[in-house]
């Protein structure tokens, strides 16, 4: 660290280019869902938005699919990064897999998992095969369901790797074993993860989480392979409005577009929050 | 979902800045005055413009390969297909050019009908009256009711006929013997086989078709339904539909709590054997579809006995089109009987023609009664027999837009 | 124990993947075959026929994404070194910023921009997918240049300067090779980050650039598994070559930056 300074000038370029493209983005698609671009200020699409049930229900599936993905890849994750820091037969694989999970794009996986989970995919008819199931009503709906499993086991399938190479790095860094003196003085070895490694992992898992979370949340690739026809996740319905033929819509399209930013937007209030 | 990566609307595509060839030929008084000889003079060595929807190969290349070639060998024009995800953005161009006033438009032809037919046509963008002037336009009897209006739309001489598509469903003889043939039929059947039958969810354009047929059944038929939008009446017809196919849904695949969301994924469910019954606009895609391995070769196409819409669709050129002659030059050679019987079989499209076979030539005549159909294909004659007007397009919106909140939320 | 569970966690890592491979080698596989019923080579030999957009969609997407890395590297790299290496008031304000686009979605950012894009001329063209590009991956150079910064040893430009020489030498000698490793693993990470875009490139790019992830959607959703298995496989290709290039890298250093997603 070179310590105090004022480098505006190598801020400056990449300052800027978020100012214009990220932040002029955010600012434009709120003027546009006050129906600015077409003259104007109106707060139509805004209380049509709000009003409308349908907009509610996709918020709170939505919400379900991030919270569940994120709380579950991060038990998940943590479970893995803990198998994975020892040497057993397969590590190297996995730990591999891990590495090459994280270059696959999510419209990838999303499409693989369709193919593997669906009442006619690959697991249903290995079951199928094996007797199990009679046809492909007999395979229970794992996708296209009421609570997402689908795009709930995509996300999981997706960050578990993200989440577990993050917190294996930051054990790496921790030293080779910071529960030991824990261990020594008689505490059992889960007492001693949950007591000493778990506080240290707590800002890189937040971090972590806080990513997937809003991923999760926001992202439109997954849903629209994996969801349901209704009540679809706020994106995909953001999306509809967007390229809808009745322009009218548009506005619409943005106050979505900003609801989804809005609640990202206090994740990252959040994450932030508990990093200090 | 290939409608998913629909084009935007509006001004979203910068027509201006493509520099294309002018033959000259803007002005169209000239055009009308000039004789058909002179027109192919004005068109020879230029290009043309043509903007299609481009999601299936087999089209592509016919336009591309087939009509492309001939334009070329015989009269020097370079035909340019450009692909489309929705017809709507041709529209958008064209109106977007034509309100900016500008004179020379990149667009020469639109593959089109229904809703943007009636968009074009209500805002002078379509260039009208000079359909006259095509000679094989004498093979094509105007006074067919089913050509002579798109969608409810009276054409008069604003597009050119095309193709001809019916709708019609399918089976696996293998599975079902006894498919339901009528609508009332069909929803017996979905209550005596629950979870085998569904249908996307509207707006997918062949979902919606198949709702629309509903709806026709229980306004007492496609005659109860001729001419403008009535609100009273599609309140009361609105009702009973939409009370129907809610009570329909707990017999329906996983029990109505959800639709497919494209047509597509109705074929896959179809192929995986999840549902027993398919539907399409196109019943050649049956077909070809067999031959793709897609469905099964126990697959069967087959029409309503109470009928199934059909209509036509048109090539439009737009009132502000760069390349008029050419463009003409381009709808004449889609109209003629070689042209329509290549269109026709069912290796290139399999798609039904609008000309009358007897108005054109022995060769050609021979070749239409020699065509052979794939065994899964129902005839377009037997189809024929009974097919329905379209709907006004102010119908069929309102009848998506009640589906959607009353049926499928 | 630590096997078997290792094991599972193998298993249901590749298994998505297996239907996607097997799809690109078969005709027609539909339920109940496990396997397909007629393996053969043509849904690959289709993809990279004359006809084909695949081939340039391939070129397509990687060009953009070298562009977008290229720029966010050229962007990112000075103002990593500025939030590695400094203190100053404002810092945490002006990280939140930058980093800021990882948290929104893209979907929140791209209808707005479409906007000025369009009355820009940038629509329908590569150039305004490469810059719309910089938004999601400009963050990633940021947090990775930062993190190498922060464990950087000014000292030794501080002493090569003492020994008189001028700043460009500096940064050729002395800055670049140490910061190298950590370039490469952000530039690459910036690259698949570009690579998998679809919503900004659909909307920017109007559907006229067509790119990896567009085909993959409109041959899924078309219903041609067997193509759309082509694409999954060959999106694949880019993330197992970074891999290998970076792979040292990644285990090497206990990097607190854990990878892209």
């Amino acid at each position: 660290m070179i310590g105090r300074g004022h480098p505006w000038l190598s801020l400056a370029p990449a300052l800027g280019v978020t100012a214009v493209l990220f932040g002029g983005g955010l600012v434009l698609g709120l003027m546009g869902s006050f129906g600015m671009g077409r003259g104007g200020f109106t707060f139509d699409a805004w209380s049509a938005v709000l009003s409308e049930g349908r907009v509610w229900r996709s918020l709170g599936l939505s919400l379900w699919i991030a919270f569940a993905s994120t709380a579950l890849a991060c038990v998940i994750g943590l479970g893995a990064a803990l198998l994975l820091r020892r040497r057993f037969p397969g590590q190297g694989l996995a730990r591999l897999l891990f590495q090459i999970n994280l270059t696959i794009p999510h419209a990838v996986g999303a499409l693989g998992i369709l193919w593997l989970l669906s009442q006619s995919g690959f697991l249903a008819r290995l079951s199928a095969g094996t007797g199990l199931i009679d046809g492909p009503a007999g395979f229970p709906a794992l996708t296209q369901d009421r609570y997402a499993i689908g795009i709930i086991a995509h996300y999981v399938w997706k960050e578990v790797p993200f989440i577990g190479l993050i917190l294996l790095a930051n054990m790496q860094s921790l030293g080779d074993d910071p529960e030991a003196a824990a261990r020594s003085l008689g505490a059992s070895p889960f007492a001693a993860m949950r007591l000493v490694l778990l506080p240290l992992l707590r800002p890189a898992l937040i971090r972590a989480g806080a990513i997937v979370f809003a991923f999760s949340f926001g992202a439109w690739e997954v849903p629209v392979l994996l969801g349901q026809s209704a009540p679809t996740a706020l994106p995909v319905l953001a999306w509809q409005r967007f390229t809808d033929p009745d322009l009218a819509a548009r506005p619409e399209a943005m106050a979505l577009a900003m609801l989804i930013a809005l609640v990202s937007a206090l994740l990252i209030r959040a994450a932030f929050a508990g990093r200090s | 979902m290939v409608r998913m990566m629909a084009g935007l609307g509006g001004a979203l595509i910068l027509a201006g800045g493509m520099a294309h060839a002018q033959d000259g030929t803007s002005d169209t008084e000239a055009l009308l005055g000039q004789s058909w000889d002179e027109i192919v003079e004005a068109a020879r060595g230029g290009e043309v413009n043509v903007f299609m929807w481009g999601g299936a190969d087999n089209i592509n290349a016919y336009v591309s390969d087939y009509i492309g070639g001939l334009l070329e060998e015989d009269y020097g024009i370079t035909l340019n297909r450009v692909p489309l995800t929705d017809t709507a953005e041709a529209v958008n161009i064209v109106l977007g050019e034509v309100e900016a006033g500008a004179k020379a438009g990149a667009v020469d032809m639109i593959w089109i009908n229904g809703e943007n037919f009636r968009t074009m046509k209500q805002g002078d963008l379509a260039w009208c009256g000079y359909v006259d002037k095509l000679p094989n336009a004498a093979l094509v009897n105007f006074d067919n009711p089913a050509i002579a209006n798109d969608f409810g739309t009276p054409v008069e001489g604003c597009e050119v006929p095309w193709s001809r598509v019916q709708f019609a469903f399918a089976h696996d003889t293998a599975r079902t013997d006894a498919p339901p043939r009528s609508i009332p039929e069909l929803l017996g059947w979905a209550e005596a086989n629950p979870g085998r039958f569904t249908y996307p969810a509207p707006p997918d354009f062949t979902g919606a078709a198949f709702v629309r047929h509903v709806f026709t059944h229980f306004a007492g038929g496609a005659d109860a339904l001729i001419g403008p939008f009535d609100q009273a009446r599609f309140d009361e017809v609105a009702a009973e539909t939409w009370q129907i196919l809610n009570d329909l849904e707990p017999s329906l695949w996983r029990e109505g709590a959800t639709y497919p969301t494209s047509i597509t994924q109705l074929q896959q469910m179809f192929a995986n054997q999840e549902v027993d019954l398919f539907f399409t606009y196109d019943p050649a895609e049956v077909g070809t579809a067999v031959v793709n391995g897609i469905f099964p070769e126990t697959a069967q196409s087959y029409g309503l006995t109470d009928g199934t819409l059909a209509n036509t669709n048109y090539m439009v050129i737009p009132v502000n089109a760069a390349n008029k002659a050419a463009a003409m030059v381009t709808q004449n050679l889609l109209l003629s009987g070689e042209a329509q019987l290549e269109k026709a079989q069912p290796d290139v499209w399999g798609a039904a023609t609008v000309i009358e076979p007897d108005r054109a030539s022995q060769e050609v005549q021979a070749g239409f009664a020699a065509l052979e159909r794939h065994p899964s294909v129902v005839s377009i004659e037997e189809l024929g027999q009974a097919a329905l007007p379209e709907l006004q397009a102010d119908w069929t919106s309102a009848i998506e837009d009640g589906w959607i909140a009353n049926v499928g939320n | 124990m630590r096997t078997a569970l290792g094991l599972v966690l193998i298993a249901a890592l590749m298994a998505p993947l297996v239907p996607l491979a097997l799809w690109s080698v078969a005709r027609g596989w539909f339920f109940p075959q496990i396997l397909p019923a007629t393996w053969t080579l043509e849904p690959w030999m289709r993809a990279f026929a004359p006809r084909s957009d695949i081939p340039g969609a391939l070129l397509t997407t990687t060009l953009i994404a070298l562009a977008a890395a290229g720029l966010a590297l050229a962007l990112g790299i000075p103002a990593g070194r500025a939030l590695g290496l400094y203190r100053f008031r404002g810092k945490a304000l002006v990280e939140l910023a930058l980093l800021a686009p990882v948290i929104v979605p893209g979907i929140a950012v791209g209808l707005g921009v479409h906007g000025v894009f369009l009355r820009l001329g940038l629509t329908n063209s590569a150039l305004g997918v490469v810059l719309v590009h910089l938004v999601p991956t400009l963050p990633y150079v940021i947090f990775v240049m930062s993190g190498v910064f922060a464990n950087y040893d000014a000292e030794a430009e501080a002493q090569a300067r003492s020994l008189g020489a001028r700043p460009l030498q500096v940064l050729w000698h002395v800055m670049l090779p140490a910061i190298a490793p950590g370039v490469m693993v952000a530039g690459l990470f910036a690259f698949l980050v570009s690579w998998s875009q679809y919503i900004l490139t659909l909307t920017i790019g109007g559907g006229r650039v067509v790119t990896l992830p567009l085909l993959l959607y409109a041959q899924a959703g078309a219903g041609r598994n067997d193509q759309a298995g082509v694409l999954a496989m060959l999106s694949l290709a880019p993330g197992l070559v970074i891999l290998a290039l970076v792979a040292r890298q990644l285990s090497g250093r206990g990097m607190t930056f854990g990878g892209t997603r």
